[in-house]
């Protein structure tokens, strides 16, 4: 059951290898699947990248036993020796890079530091392209700070555009293992600004590639202090709009929980009701079918149902439901945030349409208790949130109708005419000599 | 047939028969064409029956006098047959005499055709008899004396003629060529051996042949008398046939071809003929070629279809041509270069590449057409429409062959227009009917061997190349259609050209519309922007787009998507021209007169009858979704009706009924929802949904049930919407039970229905949720504040114009955002889709520019469909919530023009009015 909302088996195809361990790990954790076969996954997944080591171990931990099979001890002996080599053939430029001294003589003109590394150095395109593969194989080992610094010097140094971007790929994955997150949201600002402006073979690479990027960003923008505001305004762009909508709809439930939490997103939300409406029948989502039924159907009491689906959701999701440890308890600070903003939703879209509600049925459609939902509500008054009265005695709250005046209205509608107007007539006058002068 | 006149003869030299017997086969043809000749000549029809036992009829004398002549020729047919030179000479010399007299009657220095020909025939069989030494010996004294004197006879004689006789011996038509012209059409044998270019008799014949094969073959075999005859005596020795004699023949048949007086048919026959003797494969293919082609020509004008029969001939020659080919993978068949004089010397061994020439795409195009023409012309009520189609998978196994053809040898355009053209075969199908089919390709398949072994059989003998039939002669089909579809769309969207994508998009969609796969096919329409496109595509494919349209429109009726239901289809039903613009039948329009040309035209593009969707099915749901819009619209919208139509045709509609002083009950569907309209209004759903249930055009529905309870779910919904506009100024408060009750809603749904009216602002109203009770705010306007508001509008419009004015004299300014497109602001989806907001049209121009940018145009490239599942190009851009429902006027040539500017957007906003 809990399950069934499981998105990773959807992620993980869009993400590299190595990003797909942190899911593992929390999948592991939560149970949600038998422990056997996630550590089967594991080693699966482990089979094609160099970190034979870590494999060995798991292997021996699904197996209970000590013994290793032999296929995995030649590849250790394989990417061991395949390293060796790399290295050897890096090492001219990995030596210059270390030196200090040397590095200083680079400046900011990539060609001039070409020319500087060919004539004095001897250090020609070969060897840069060497150290691409080196730090390819180091990450490919799981030695990911390595990895990003020589992705990093090899960006600065590289000429082929091919290249460099995925060598900035490779740079965005390490930082996003290594958990150096600001880092990580340059590296994928810049690497959304070359797949916007660069220009693809064709149309489906380019939708391709938004759609990695969006799940990779994933990691960013719910570990990030900003992030929650930022995958808005990365996903909500049209075009990855759009591309979540042709190949990920799953992905609208990051998108929605993010609207959800976050207040101001007024204008925007409402579009994105539309959106949701449209996928409606194209992926299924707990989160997605809360908002539905609050701002489509105003099903209230499926609302309900649908929150307590969202909290087990949350929990499960391996983005969502982080975990803080604070002291000896631990909180999953994002599902008590998109719970009260949920309640908040359902309170507000209940409040326009009704003129006097009994407390007893909010606190319950809240599913907070009597005391809880008055004080709430009365918090909710003081910070002149909702234009509303206690009529304690009944047990009711009291909405005060809130209609615009109609000559306010009359008002509204005229008042932008005239300066309009004036502006009009400030043009004509402006131009008609011109005209006339011609 | 040759039977009859066997009896007739008296056999008194019976050995000497078998020695004969191949000559007096041809001889008992050339008999018949006599007869049939003399026939003409008797000029009396009711007398032209095959019995010999004539009956007295008073005559003039010139038809007397040929009847004697043709009666003596008869004889001499007879003794020909029995080899009596006794009795032939003295017909010869009786015949002489009469001339003379046929002459002096007719005023006439030239002897009758009947009469040389007759020479003719005589002068062939005394060679015949001549050259025969052994049978010569066998003869008996009086009879071989005869011959003698014969010989003499003739051949002096014949000198007197021997400019006709030569011209008749070149040109046999010329003195058929009138025969055949005036012959009447009651002898069946003589008709289908002899002049099978007279079709239609050929046709009228039809319980003969009821497109059997075998029997045509049979008949086919038949005809290759006179002229082939010829081609028999030159090719009759078979060692004696070198690929030059062959070709040479070949050179000069097709050289006739399209001269005057060179029958089709006869053309079609040599050709074949000539197939069976060619030395090579490559010959054989070239020949095939022709003969195809020869086959296309037969039907002479544009308007007719080829003769079925001929159809069925050309399928089994572009089979063999494909078994040749799959055979012999070194052949290439091409029409881009001019291949060597000589290239089909190149034998069976020869190993490097052959090039003929030759278009099997257009060729297959070509047969498509002259299936898809008969379907056209043929009377849809009758066995024949019906025999017709069932040889559709005929025409499906043999794409199906030429394309994989096509695949193996990499011309993937080729295969991808091929691929098309099976599409178009299925697309419209839904899943009974294609199970039908495939079982009837099943069933039917195995006759068709037999009938194919026949053939094989007749032809058997004389083929020098043998082509094994490599090819599949059964079609197989997935199991479904769609699996077959999404084969071969997939197939033309990688590989197709802007035109065959296309079409192959609005199959898609129609077919997924069909399968009620509403979803999937809007999106399909909306990523392929074909909207935008169609109105500069060709006609037949503006058709298939309309149809696709209303398609779709049915679609979404039966999942309960009125909105989209009705901007599907409304633009159809805009401009009263359903049937043209889905091309079923030929409206007349009062307006416009068409001239022939444009009606012969539009004749050329109607749908055959087993395409077409059901005209009052469509304009039911039409009505039904305008009604359920527009209903609860006019009840919101008293004070000034005009403002937001929702429908312009179901207004125009209700306005015609309402001026009627008596309603008499309804008759057609359009009495039926205005029946309906008129309940409704008064929020009696009951009624109304009896009234509309009483249509039987439901019955069309595969899920006749569900979908009328989600229309009755529909009308009560609508019909609580409308009793609330109306009367809510009238009440207080009104309690959810008594609601509930009173339109037999659930609490639940009527509470659901309620609160989006309160959300939209479309009802001034709050619950109150201790009572259950909806509490109405009188806010309802003064009728002076409502035109307060009024004057308001007029004057920001007004407004509007002058910053708009400005913009156009002196560009820009500073106002760009303003919008232009508000002249034509018949935002009325828009507006009833977004109930407040009557910003939709900016929006939707905004959108416009969106898409402009965002990867320019992506096209059809949903590419990749079977093998990365939904990958779609970013050409699919934000506009899907905007405009779908556009149907292109297919306007009959000048009047396309004039469809005036209804390239009107609608809005298909796929949610709840919100």
């Amino acid at each position: 059951m809990a399950s069934k909302y499981d998105l990773t088996p959807r992620i993980a195809p869009n993400l590299d290898r190595h990003l797909v361990f942190p899911l593992l790990e929390f999948l592991q954790e939560r149970g949600l699947y038998p422990e056997e076969d996630i550590l089967k996954a594991k080693i699966e997944l482990l089979n094609h990248t160099n970190m034979v080591d870590y494999a060995m171990d798991i292997h021996k931990s699904l197996y209970h036993s000590d013994d290793v099979p032999q296929d995995m001890i030649d590849r250790r002996a394989e990417v061991v020796g395949r390293l060796k080599a790399l290295e050897d053939g890096a090492a001219p430029l990995i030596g210059f890079l270390q030196n200090p001294n040397a590095v200083q003589e680079l400046r900011a003109d990539k060609q001039y530091n070409l020319q500087m590394l060919n004539d004095r150095y001897q250090i020609g395109p070969e060897q840069i392209d060497a150290l691409y593969d080196y730090a390819k194989f180091q990450f490919e080992c799981g030695n990911y700070s390595g990895a990003a610094d020589y992705l990093y010097q090899y960006r600065a140094l590289c000429t082929n555009s091919d290249k460099s971007l995925s060598a900035l790929w490779g740079k965005l994955a390490a930082e996003v293992l290594m958990q150096n997150w600001d880092i990580a949201l340059e590296e994928l600002n810049r690497l959304k600004e070359i797949i916007d402006s660069k220009n693809f073979s064709s149309p489906l690479n380019q939708v391709q590639s938004r759609i990695w990027l969006m799940h990779w960003s994933l990691f960013i923008f719910f570990n990030h202090d900003n992030g929650r505001t930022q995958i808005i305004d990365l996903f909500n762009q049209d075009k990855y709009l759009n591309a979540i909508q042709t190949n990920a709809p799953h992905l609208l439930r990051y998108l929605a929980t993010a609207f959800i939490v976050n207040k101001r997103r007024r204008p925007q939300f409402k579009e994105f009701i539309k959106v949701i409406q449209q996928e409606q029948y194209s992926h299924e989502d707990p989160i997605t079918e809360f908002l539905a039924c609050i701002y489509v159907n105003y099903d209230f009491d499926g609302a309900q149902k649908k929150m307590k689906e969202c909290e087990e959701v949350i929990l499960n999701d391996p983005f969502l439901g982080k975990r803080i440890e604070e002291g000896n308890f631990t909180t999953v600070p994002l599902r008590d945030e998109f719970l009260e903003n949920a309640r908040l939703f359902i309170f507000e879209t209940y409040c326009r349409i009704h003129q006097r509600i009994n407390m007893g049925v909010l606190a319950d459609k809240l599913n907070l208790n009597y005391e809880e939902a008055e004080r709430w509500i009365v918090n909710l008054i003081r910070t002149s949130k909702l234009e509303a009265k206690i009529d304690s005695n009944l047990g009711t709250i009291i909405m005060e109708p809130s209609y615009t005046n109609v000559y306010e209205q009359l008002i509204d509608h005229t008042k932008a005419l005239s300066t309009r107007t004036y502006k009009i007539v400030h043009q004509l006058l402006e131009n008609a000599p011109g005209q006339t002068a011609r | 047939m040759a039977s009859r006149f066997w009896t007739q003869g008296d056999s008194d030299t019976e050995e000497e028969e078998s020695d004969y017997d191949e000559q007096e086969d041809n001889v008992a043809v050339e008999t018949t064409t006599a007869t049939a000749a003399s026939r003409y000549y008797s000029g009396n029809a009711s007398d032209s029956d095959d019995s010999d036992g004539q009956k007295r009829v008073v005559r003039r004398v010139k038809d007397k006098r040929f009847d004697e002549l043709s009666a003596t020729v008869d004889q001499m047919k007879n003794a020909m047959k029995i080899n009596d030179w006794v009795s032939l000479q003295e017909s010869f010399e009786k015949i002489n005499k009469q001339l003379g007299k046929v002459m002096r009657v007719t005023e006439s220095d030239k002897p009758p055709n009947l009469y040389i020909k007759a020479l003719v025939m005589l002068e062939d069989f005394l060679n015949q008899a001549l050259a025969n030494k052994e049978a010569k010996k066998k003869m008996s004294s009086s009879n071989a004396k005869a011959l003698n004197s014969m010989k003499q006879k003739l051949k002096k004689n014949n000198k007197l003629y021997e400019d006709m006789i030569n011209q008749c011996r070149e040109k046999p038509e010329l003195f058929e060529e009138k025969v055949e012209e005036q012959e009447s059409e009651d002898d069946v044998e003589s008709d289908t051996s002899e002049y099978p270019d007279n079709l239609e008799s050929e046709e009228s014949d039809d319980e003969e042949e009821t497109g059997n094969d075998a029997e045509t073959g049979s008949g086919w075999e038949k005809m290759l008398s006179k002229k082939d005859k010829m081609m028999d005596k030159q090719f009759k020795d078979p060692s004696q046939i070198t690929w030059d004699t062959v070709n040479k023949k070949f050179k000069e048949i097709v050289a006739a071809r399209g001269k005057k007086g060179t029958g089709k048919m006869e053309l079609v026959e040599q050709l074949t003929f000539l197939t069976r003797v060619a030395k090579t494969p490559a010959q054989k293919l070239e020949i095939l070629f022709s003969v195809v082609s020869a086959q296309f020509d037969v039907n002479p004008s544009l308007s007719g279809h080829m003769p079925i029969n001929v159809w069925k001939q050309c399928v089994q020659n572009m089979l063999a041509i494909l078994d040749i080919l799959t055979q012999y993978s070194n052949i290439v068949v091409d029409d881009m270069v001019e291949p060597d004089e000589n290239e089909t010397q190149k034998g069976a061994d020869f190993s490097g590449t052959i090039r003929i020439w030759g278009n099997l795409v257009a060729f297959l195009e070509k047969v498509d057409v002259e299936y898809f023409k008969s379907l056209q012309v043929i009377d849809p009520h009758t066995r024949e429409y019906v025999e017709r189609l069932k040889d559709e998978p005929l025409f499906l196994v043999l794409a199906q062959n030429v394309q994989e053809y096509l695949e193996k040898v990499g011309d993937t355009k080729g295969a991808s227009k091929v691929a098309l053209k099976r599409v178009e075969l299925v697309y419209y199908k839904p899943q009974e009917v294609y199970d039908a089919m495939k079982k009837l390709a099943e069933l039917d398949s195995g006759d068709a061997e037999s009938g194919e072994e026949k053939v094989q059989e007749i032809r058997g003998p004389t083929a020098f190349v043998a082509t094994p039939e490599l090819v599949p002669r059964k079609p197989t089909f997935p199991e479904n259609s769609r699996a077959l579809i999404d084969i071969l769309v997939s197939l033309i969207y990688k590989y197709g050209d802007e035109r065959t994508k296309a079409r192959a998009m609005l199959c898609d969609i129609y077919h997924h519309a069909i399968f009620d796969e509403f979803s999937t096919s809007r999106d399909l329409l909306l990523m392929s922007h074909l909207q935008d496109n169609v109105q500069h595509m060709d006609i037949s494919t503006q058709i298939l787009f309309n149809r696709a349209m209303s398609q779709l429109g049915l679609c979404a009726f039966r999942a309960g998507l009125v909105l989209e239901a009705h901007s599907c289809l409304s633009e159809l039903y805009s401009a009263g021209r359903v049937k043209e613009l889905l091309a079923q039948g030929v409206s007349q329009s009062r307006y416009h007169e068409k001239t022939p040309e444009q009606e012969r035209l539009e004749r050329r593009r109607q749908m055959p009858y087993h395409m077409h969707i059901n005209l009052e099915f469509l304009e039911a749901v039409h009505l039904a979704c305008a009604m359920l819009l527009e209903v609860p619209n006019m009840a919101a919208n008293v004070h000034d009706a005009k403002r937001k139509v929702i429908s312009k045709n179901f207004r125009r509609l209700l306005e015609m009924s309402e001026r009627q002083t008596f309603t008499g009950p309804p008759e057609n569907v359009r009495d039926h929802v205005m029946a309906a309209t008129r309940a409704l209004r008064h929020g009696d759903f009951d009624k109304a949904f009896t009234v509309i249930k009483s249509l039987d055009v439901w019955r069309l529905l595969r899920n006749k049930d569900s979908v009328l309870e989600m229309l009755k779910a529909k009308i009560k919904e609508e019909a609580l919407r409308t009793y609330l506009f109306t009367y809510s100024s009238a009440y207080d408060s009104l309690s959810l039970d008594h609601l509930s009750k009173m339109f037999d809603l659930s609490d639940a749904e009527t509470r659901s229905i309620v609160s989006k009216m309160m959300i939209n602002e479309e009802l001034h109203a709050s619950w109150d949720q201790p009572t259950g009770c909806i509490v109405f705010h009188d806010v309802e306007h003064t009728r002076l504040q409502a035109l307060a508001f009024h004057l308001t509008e007029k004057v920001t419009v007004l407004a509007e114009t002058n910053e708009r004015a400005m913009e156009a004299r002196f560009g820009g300014g500073g106002m760009e955002g303003l919008p232009l497109r508000r002249k034509d602001g018949q935002d009325y989806a828009g507006a009833a889709a977004s109930g407040g907001g009557g910003g939709r049209w900016q929006e939707f121009s905004f959108n416009q520019n969106r898409q402009g940018s965002s990867g320019g145009r992506g096209g059809y490239t949903i590419s990749g469909r079977a093998s990365a599942p939904g990958l779609a190009s970013s050409g699919f851009s934000r506009d899907r919530q905007a405009r779908l429902g556009r149907a292109y006027h297919t306007g009959s040539g000048a009047r396309g023009g004039q469809s005036d500017g209804s390239a009107r957007m609608v809005n298909l906003n796929r949610g709840v009015r919100t």
